[in-house]
């Protein structure tokens, strides 16, 4: 049996680690829950996001939040372009996760053109930062990652619940044409939360190109994982999503502890699976 | 001439009279490749998870090639590579390598890299009885093939081989390592070497006390750093690929630990010499840009129109190694077996390899023994001043160079 | 007085069909009129077609003076028009609190006014819209229209189906939102009697067609036309 001081660092560094989960989610679960668009290509955009932080940071030795501060706005462009790309088209839940699938198909051949298929690796000296805490170590940029992805989904959360444009949207999200009948104009909101969707996925950018490594397949490597803290998370609740992501990175760390971490990948489809058999109130 | 010579020719009659004459008097022609090209097809994988190193393989081909041309090509005719994208899919490899040999109607094939496409390909080119030579694959058990021939010497068992050069390696430090955790990816080149290192650590009384596997593409080390730290042993050993190295030494960084000497085994070699985690950590290899190696045959000029090459593809890391030097070989294979058969027939070139020993940039290559290998020569390198330097077996470093204790 | 709507010509229905034809009628402020028919002539599809949420294929509708017959639901909204659908259509997910405010619009009708007309809303004001009994969501659809501020009110069958305690509250609330705050209305209803008493005016549809228009006191003291179209009388 793992000592206590393992299994408190496991479940720290799960904890820690299921941040990233639950910021990735965050924009998936808004464009998901209130568009009802599947945005596959949120990942694609938080490593094109990453790659222009490292970009920023290795050649032109730009502090990362500069470098978020400077990716965020290009994302959201973005995100606004491929949102009137959905509405031109009047993409439907099950279309926009080809055409998104196919848009993150397309960053990642061009994210390999300019960067190459090698790996890349932004080093800075905060990675291997860490506070000691008793006999646990708390590893900072995680932490701060943490902290940020609190922010902000408890700061999305207040907005859905106590702004008018936060309510009408969730109003549009569970029907739409009787919402437009009472004047709310879900389609200036749904590029909103398109472009809000997409800011996310730049901040989530920046701190994948901190925290982990670059390469242009690794697209694809949170898509499972992600979407599992999604729907557990519940479509369209930002606080649900990082609960239920770092329910999931420290289900993983346990696994990994006490188990084999050949495990871990399993874990989150089977809380998600187990989750979904037990099917809770809250679900 | 086979058959499938014999209907090219007759599309292409002035071409393949050239080569006809190529063919009957070799040393007429010597000076400068002609005539009609004998075209070799293979694939990389290009895109994909194993997209990380195709460009490295592909520099490293696109130079043996002109190399080959600038020199006599394929008994005397030029030599033209037919490169497609894999995708990183062994279903893909495999219809691909189908669709060279009967469609496009390719001379000669050349292997893709990384075990699985190499497996694929190898059912094909077994098929239609062509000889392929690969240069990558790290279990050469796989390559039940006897037309298949590896470029780079693992030995026929270099799980059982070269483990012990590692713990030769380690018995040679001041103070040696008593005990060993084993951390590896369950990519099967890299847990095939792993199983083969506890064994072999525990037969020489080096204990394990943890041996973990993790699944390729982990995100998160921050639990298996853990149970290293706690299990604290005199060596690490990593099975890891691409950056997981940088990765878990990152992690145990976090947690304040640093392994006292460690190990990787097929990481990608720049991150890791760069990254203050990789000072003096040890990895494996069978050459780098350095004596004795520089010294064998051709390898000064590849080594300097590869750093020229890499760096304006815009690689992070333009220094000739294994991946690189693995494709270079099996060209020189190919070359050699081609040339020294006099021959573009699969059967005659596999027999003359099979008699012969081939001078590769890895040095006198022999293919007489189990599963068509020769020799084994994997070697240690490790990280000094931020670069790669072969510290073990002694007979392969550099004048000066030393195995460094920590 | 200048009408607040008028109606001229207009045909409407769903996809192809046509459900309502040359239709026209007007009315002006204050004033309420009850749409009268038996089950299926197109009561709801007029109510629906002027809120813009069927295919109109002819005729004009005018607000205020202005032509909306052209514009999306959501711009007919913002220029007065409030809907009670027949389905209510609350936002299930919603608390009723917010139901009222992500639709409010700023004008006389605030969200304590609204609760103030229904007190039962208030009690219930956290809770989710999905957990409201019938009566209660009818009484949410009607103060989520309010919140709006609408300069007509479209009211679709707002009695049908709840317990007759219930009907009558909501009668009450009604006779004060037309009597007292004079807001212009259109209530569709089955049951001539509950509405004609505090309606102005009324209209009785036939196979998508006016077939009788006039006062409402008028229908009350000769009940004949409601007798033809509708078979029946003292209900």
């Amino acid at each position: 049996m793992p000592s206590g001081t393992l299994l408190g660092q496991a479940l720290i560094s799960g904890v820690l680690a299921g941040g990233m989960y639950g910021l990735l989610a965050l924009g998936l679960s808004l464009s998901w829950g209130l568009l009802r668009l599947v945005n596959l290509s949120h990942f694609a955009l938080a490593f094109l996001a990453a790659y222009l932080t490292y970009e920023l940071g290795t050649t032109y030795h730009v502090a990362p939040w500069w470098a978020a501060a400077m990716v965020v706005p290009v994302m959201l462009m973005i995100g606004l372009a491929q949102h009137w790309l959905f509405d031109r088209f009047k993409v439907n839940e099950l279309a926009s996760l080809l055409i998104t699938f196919s848009f993150a198909v397309i960053l990642e051949v061009a994210i390999q053109l300019y960067w190459t298929a090698d790996y890349r690796r932004f080093e800075t000296h905060y990675s291997t930062m860490s506070i000691k805490v008793g006999a646990f170590y708390i590893p900072v940029l995680e932490l701060a990652l943490c902290m940020v992805a609190g922010v902000l989904a408890w700061g999305t959360w207040l907005w859905l619940r106590k702004t008018y444009v936060g309510k009408a949207l969730r109003a549009a999200a569970e029907d739409a044409d009787i919402a437009a009948a009472y004047g709310v104009d879900h389609k200036k909101l749904a590029y909103l939360l398109s472009g809000m969707g997409a800011a996310y996925a730049a901040i989530a950018g920046t701190f994948i190109a901190l925290i982990a490594t670059l390469a242009p397949a690794q697209i694809w490597a949170w898509l499972g994982v992600v979407f599992a803290v999604v729907i557990i998370g519940r479509l369209g609740n930002p606080l649900g999503a990082l609960l239920a992501g770092m329910l999931i990175g420290a289900s993983e760390s346990i696994a990994m502890a006490i188990f084999a971490p050949a495990w871990a990948p399993v874990v989150s489809f089977s809380v998600l699976i187990a989750i979904l058999l037990w099917d809770p109130e809250w679900l | 001439m086979n058959h499938r010579m014999g209907a090219w020719r007759r599309r292409h009659v002035l071409g393949g009279f050239v080569g006809l004459a190529a063919l009957g008097a070799p040393a007429i022609v010597r000076a400068a490749p002609s005539g009609a090209p004998v075209r070799v097809g293979g694939t990389l994988s290009l895109t994909g998870f194993l997209a990380q190193t195709a460009i490295i393989h592909k520099i490293a081909a696109e130079i043996m090639v002109e190399d080959i041309n600038s020199r006599n090509g394929f008994i005397g005719r030029p030599v033209e590579y037919i490169m497609l994208d894999d995708q990183s899919k062994p279903d893909v490899a495999r219809s691909l390598y189908e669709k060279l040999i009967t469609v496009d109607k390719v001379d000669l094939i050349m292997g893709p890299y990384a075990t699985a496409p190499i497996l694929a390909a190898m059912g094909v080119a077994q098929r239609y009885g062509k000889v392929m030579i690969q240069s990558s694959m790290g279990i050469p058990h796989l390559q039940t093939y006897d037309m298949a021939f590896p470029a780079t010497p693992f030995g026929p068992e270099p799980d059982k081989t070269y483990p012990n050069v590692i713990l030769d390696a380690m018995a040679s430090l001041p103070t040696p390592p008593k005990s060993m955790v084993i951390v590896t990816s369950k990519f099967p080149s890299a847990q095939f070497m792993a199983k083969g290192m506890r064994l072999e650590a525990e037969k020489r009384g080096v204990k394990v006390p943890l041996y973990l596997e993790y699944e390729a593409g982990n995100r998160d080390f921050g639990a298996i750093a853990a149970r290293v730290k706690e299990a604290n042993a005199d060596f690490l050993w990593v099975g890891s690929l691409g950056l997981e190295s940088n990765q878990l030494l990152e992690a145990l960084r976090k947690l304040d630990y640093t392994p006292k000497t460690s190990f990787h085994l097929y990481p990608a070699p720049g991150p890791l010499a760069l990254s203050p985690d990789g000072n003096l950590v040890w990895c494996s290899t069978f050459l780098e840009p350095d004596e004795p190696f520089m010294s064998r045959p051709g390898m000064k000029k590849i080594a300097e129109l590869y750093k020229e090459r890499a760096t304006k593809a815009n690689l992070p890391y333009a220094i000739i190694d294994a991946q690189a030097a693995g494709m270079v070989a099996a060209w020189q294979i190919l070359e050699a077996g081609v040339n020294g058969a006099k021959s573009l027939e699969d059967k005659q070139i596999a027999a003359w390899l099979k008699k012969n020993v081939v001078t590769t940039v890895y040095g006198p290559t022999k293919f007489d023994g189990l599963y068509n290998h020769g020799e084994p020569a994997q070697l240690i390198r490790q990280v000094q001043d931020k670069k790669w330097k072969v510290v073990w077996p002694k007979q392969f470093v550099a004048p000066g160079v030393k195995l460094i204790a920590t | 007085m200048a009408d607040l709507l008028s109606v001229e010509n207009l045909s409407a229905g769903y996809g192809r069909a046509v459900v309502l034809s040359d239709v026209a009628f007007a009315l002006g402020e204050g004033e309420a009129l009850a749409v009268l028919g038996r089950n299926g002539v197109g009561k709801t599809t007029l109510l629906d077609t002027l809120v813009g949420v069927t295919r109109r294929f002819a005729g004009s509708i005018a607000l205020g003076g202005r032509e909306v017959g052209t514009l999306a639901p959501e711009m007919r909204a913002g220029l007065g028009v409030g809907w009670v659908p027949q389905e209510r259509n609350i936002f299930r997910s919603l608390s009723v609190e917010e139901n009222l405010t992500a639709v409010a619009r700023p004008g006389p009708w605030t969200i304590e006014r609204v609760f103030g007309l229904f007190p039962r809303l208030k009690e219930r004001a956290r809770q989710s819209g999905g957990s409201l009994s019938g009566g209660e969501q009818q009484m949410l659809a009607i103060g989520r229209a309010l919140a709006t501020n609408p300069r007509l009110l479209l009211l679709d069958e707002p009695t049908e189906g709840l317990a007759p305690i219930i009907v009558q509250e909501l009668l009450a609330a009604l006779t004060r939102l037309l009597r007292e705050e004079k807001l212009a209305a259109i209530i569709v209803e089955q049951h001539a009697q509950k509405i004609l008493p505090i309606t102005q005016r009324a209209l009785i549809l036939e196979r998508g067609r006016i077939v009788h228009q006039s006062e409402s006191a008028a229908l009350l003291a000769d009940p004949a036309p409601l007798e033809r179209f509708l078979g029946v009388t003292g209900r």
